[in-house]
């Protein structure tokens, strides 16, 4: 049973060039105590997309179309009390710790109970504590330092608060967003090496949000591949991996250096993404594909189904796999 | 191992605005910026009455010696009378016409508020640059003695120099308002100079044997004029209410006619019940001319700061 | 600890700035025109009392001399005797201190609070009506010149209106009743207290105000607000708990950069509605000539904003626990 299902999913914003369509079409779904990771380049709509399924979108922000169904509910119809339950009891979030994401002027333990006391009131001081205290132990930070300020701790420490924050209310769903950034690489596998140990533990879903598509494939059972807005190629881990079908997603994986640390030329993408704000009617990615003929530009993208679980929006691969 | 390929863009806003400072093009971008600030527009307005005011302050009294604001009595009133037709805001305990005293009372504050920020900002930008740019003692020496001076009540202060050298005159008054408000502009000047000193085009220009003396005056300084030229309006402010109040004291200039001056006449000779004609005008004058600054300041503000133009603020 | 390091290093930047200022005022005193002697010591004495002053200030000695008698007396609370008064100048100023102090923090704390109540509710409801009338209300009544508003304020209320007494701090026949008690005593103060207060705070909240609303807009973009908000919190917690607390920061730093600016004002008020403070006294003894109470009550004001500067400081601290560890 899908634990969250999004369906034709396009958000905007209202700015002062006109209207931009940071995501188009989106729709996806994930059971539960699976993980789904999104790579993109900045500004192709990944984050948007966290923050509309948590609709906490800025204040200039629409959801256009579509459905989010959580556990069989659109949360688009909610109302904001409905919704404001929701979070962080269901839904729960690991910013980025880099991102300021702890008010400095808190201990960092009242951060964490605030949202316990939020959504279970009935909980007494000691019961938060001691659950503080067991969050702590999970992602290895030491005890004594729960009374701290954030600036008290180093950048991996308050990452590993985060966590430990984000699991305070046990929560169904737990949307990452690019929770590794600005971390050395040491403390950023032991980061990757948590989610992958609270997703056992706690049979939670992620949705990990990622720049870096080898981190998405080292955590995720499913991986989208977005650009400009759209949600480009979609599938199992292993099928992108392996059959990477749009040429967007071969740039990329061609621009990392490989999970095997296998020796391959690195090749970056030349050109830029498109403008948001009047996006090209064809192909969004034409202008930079080496594959793209005529009709890409001219028609708009059609999914095509490679296996039942992987997809791609692309007219080249619908001829490739004609043929 | 999971490693990661930082992409790093860096923005290179480093452009040596000296070399392409196009003052008009950069003079009417702003303006088009200001132009769409309401109390800016407002503040503007306001102060081209109190300009006009300043101007015309010599008019009245070529058309009657009487009307001379400091000398010239109405031979036929000798004492406080409400306004009239020869009188239009009415006279003062003297027989003095209050109308012609409140145009001069604008040319004063003009010239104490332009005169005393002019100098003080001129002092701040100085010290700045030079604190920002020698660093070190210097540095250390210039902002401890800011520091010593930015609590001091300057009012106070005068006060106090007044009890030791007896009456001021008014350009002491204004050159003492400067010595005392140039911290301020000195800090935010400094705070740029740091940031400025290690951009490329400064380093530059160091390797290329540029003098410590150039590289201030071309260089850094055409950089931070705009900031100062903005603090400039939040001085004019503060230095014609510090003379107002040392004039409503009995501290000030006994030789000039200021809206301070005016008040202390109606509080002292007791006028202040009895005379509303002459006590809300210099009030509301002095009031609206800080008004009218401050208003000004904010919509530079705006021009200035990319971040509050962003923000479009109703204010 | 850090907070003590902290208090103390404070401590010592005051004592410095505060022997720079004493020391100037010793040279300007010898560079001013005029006998230093007329000036300290009262010309009608007696000639064997002015001769005992004169060598109680070392007046008859060398100048490094006197610097130093001057250091001893200051820190022995030996300021000489008021021409005015007639009484030893550290009595007249004594006795005034506690009414400057009661005007001077009532009124920083109440516009404070309040410019900080204000304006978070300001930048809650940016671009709204309530928030252009809050805006423009601050504006305006932060610009008035504030001994115009202390005399309007007296115009209406006092003469006009009859509310509230004209000038003056207590009504003397209740002070001496002794059947009045502490109550009716302190309320006598507190109605007389009124005017001044008002306008000492019409005169500053509107800056704080205007602070702290903008101080507000640029704390709600802050990434923990989001996180708060990610948290379920309600808007009010969000805005009451998470963003007001560090909104208010800047608001504490500004009440420290003014406080020049507020007891120039406190003594504008204090002379305006003869309030009996330090203010008025250094107002009243420099238009009369009188040296000795004019020092004094400069020195003393002198402390009062540098002791208020290290509580605000310390206030700061308090609030801010990246100063505070």
């Amino acid at each position: 049973m899908a634990l969250l299902v999004v369906e034709n999913l396009s958000v905007g914003y209202q700015t002062q060039n006109g209207y931009l369509h940071a995501v188009e079409g989106v729709s996806f779904s994930l059971d539960a105590g699976k993980s789904l990771g999104f790579v993109g380049e900045s500004g192709c709509g990944k984050t948007t997309l966290g923050m509309a399924v948590m609709r906490l979108l800025p204040s200039n922000g629409l959801i256009r179309e579509g459905r989010i169904l959580f556990d069989g509910e659109d949360l688009l119809t909610k109302t904001d009390e409905e919704m404001r339950q929701i979070r962080w009891q269901e839904i729960a979030m690991i910013f980025q710790a880099a991102m300021n994401a702890l008010n400095p002027v808190h201990r960092v333990i009242d951060q964490i109970t605030e949202a316990i006391y939020t959504h279970t009131p009935s909980h007494n001081k000691n019961e938060a504590h001691e659950q503080v205290r067991a969050l702590f132990k999970f992602v290895g930070l030491p005890e004594d330092r729960m009374r701290d300020y954030p600036h008290q701790y180093s950048g991996g420490m308050k990452q590993r608060a985060i966590i430990a924050m984000a699991l305070a209310c046990k929560p169904k769903l737990i949307i990452a967003d690019e929770p590794t950034t600005a971390l050395d690489v040491i403390v950023q596998d032991q980061i990757l090496e948590e989610t992958k140990s609270l997703q056992r533990e706690f049979g939670v879903s992620i949705i990990y949000i990622s720049h870096d598509i080898s981190i998405v494939a080292d955590i995720c059972h499913d991986i989208g591949v977005m650009y400009a807005g759209q949600l480009v190629e979609y599938g199992a881990r292993e099928e992108v991996f392996d059959n990477p079908s749009h040429p967007y997603t071969k740039a990329l994986l061609s621009s990392y250096p490989t999970l095997t640390g296998e020796k391959s030329q690195l090749m970056p993408i030349p050109g830029e993404a498109p403008n948001l704000i009047n996006p090209p009617f064809g192909c969004r990615f034409s202008d930079r594909c080496t594959e793209a003929s005529v009709s890409c530009k001219s028609n708009p993208s059609v999914w095509l189904e490679i296996t039942p679980t992987h997809k791609v929006l692309c007219h080249q691969c619908g001829k490739h796999c004609g043929e | 191992m999971t490693g990661e390929i930082q992409k790093v863009t860096t923005v290179t806003t480093d452009i040596d605005l000296s070399e392409r400072f196009h003052l008009i093009s950069r003079f009417l971008e702003g303006w088009s910026i200001y132009k769409k600030s309401f109390l800016g527009k407002i503040g503007l307005i306001l102060l081209a009455v109190f300009a006009l005011m300043a101007l015309c302050s010599s008019i009245p009294p070529l058309i009657d010696p009487m009307y001379q604001p400091m000398s010239g009595v109405d031979p036929e009133i000798f004492k406080a009378t409400g306004p009239s037709i020869r009188h239009w805001l009415g006279t003062d305990f003297m027989g003095r016409d209050i109308f012609s005293q409140l145009l001069t009372g604008a040319r004063i504050a003009f010239m104490v508020g332009v005169s005393a920020a002019f100098m003080s900002v001129f002092l701040g930008t100085a010290i700045g640059m030079i604190a920002g740019y020698t660093g070190k003692f210097m540095d250390t020496f210039l902002m401890r003695l800011a520091d010593m001076i930015m609590v001091m009540p300057s009012l106070l202060v005068l006060l106090m120099l007044a009890a030791l050298f007896g009456q001021l005159s008014i350009w002491f008054i204004v050159f003492f308002i400067a010595l005392f408000r140039w911290p301020g502009v000195s800090r935010v000047i400094r705070a740029q100079t740091l940031s400025l000193k290690h951009r490329p085009f400064i380093e530059a220009a160091r390797v290329a044997g540029a003098s410590n003396l150039r590289i201030i005056f071309r260089h850094i300084m055409p950089n931070v004029l705009p900031l100062s030229f903005l603090y400039m309006t939040f001085q004019v402010t503060s230095a014609i209410i510090i003379e107002a109040a040392l004039a409503f004291l009995g501290f000030g200039d006994p030789g000039t006619v200021s809206w301070g001056m005016m008040l202390q006449w109606v509080w002292k000779t007791g006028h202040m019940f009895k005379a509303p004609y002459w006590l809300l005008p210099p009030g509301i004058c002095i009031s609206l001319i800080t008004l009218s600054f401050y208003m000004l300041g904010r919509a530079m503000d705006e021009v200035l700061d990319p971040r509050l133009r962003k923000e479009g603020t109703t204010d | 600890m850090e907070l003590k390091r902290y208090i103390g290093r404070r401590l010592v930047q005051i004592f410095v700035i505060f022997f720079v200022i004493l020391t100037v005022l010793f040279l300007l005193f010898r560079l001013a025109p005029g006998d230093p002697v007329s000036r300290m010591v009262d010309p009608n004495l007696t000639p064997e009392d002015a001769a005992l002053l004169i060598k109680e200030f070392g007046l008859d000695q060398p100048l490094l001399m006197q610097y130093l008698y001057y250091l001893k007396n200051f820190f022995t609370g030996h300021f000489g005797f008021s021409f005015h008064y007639g009484q030893p100048v550290v009595q007249i100023i004594w006795n005034r201190l506690p009414n400057t102090i009661l005007l001077f923090t009532t009124s920083i704390i109440l516009s404070a609070l309040v410019g900080i109540f204000l304006g978070k509710i300001a930048s809650w409801h940016k671009g709204e009506k309530t928030d252009i009338c809050m805006t423009l209300g601050a504006l305006v009544t932060h610009t008035i010149f504030l001994p115009w508003l202390a005399l309007i304020m007296i115009w209406v209320f006092a003469y006009k209106l009859g509310w509230f007494p004209i000038t003056g701090m207590i009504t003397v026949e209740i002070w001496l009743d002794p059947q009045a008690g502490l109550w009716t005593k302190a309320l006598d103060v507190l109605y007389h207290m009124t005017l001044p207060l008002a306008t000492l705070f019409l005169i500053h909240f509107g800056s704080y105000l205007l602070i702290m609303r903008s101080s507000m807009l640029d704390t709600l973009k802050e990434d923990y607000i989001l996180t708060g908000r990610a948290k379920g919190l309600s808007e009010k917690v969000i805005r009451d708990h998470h963003a007001a607390p560090n909104a208010a920061l800047p608001v504490v730093t500004s009440v420290g950069l003014s406080l020049a600016f507020s007891i120039n004002g406190g003594a504008l008020t204090e002379t305006v509605f003869t309030w009996p403070g330090i203010g008025r006294e250094l107002v009243f003894s420099v238009s009369h000539n009188d040296y000795p109470l004019a020092q004094a009550s400069f020195l003393l004001i002198a402390i009062v904003v540098l002791l208020s500067n290290l509580v605000v400081d310390i206030l700061y601290a308090y609030l801010d626990p990246r100063i505070r560890y």
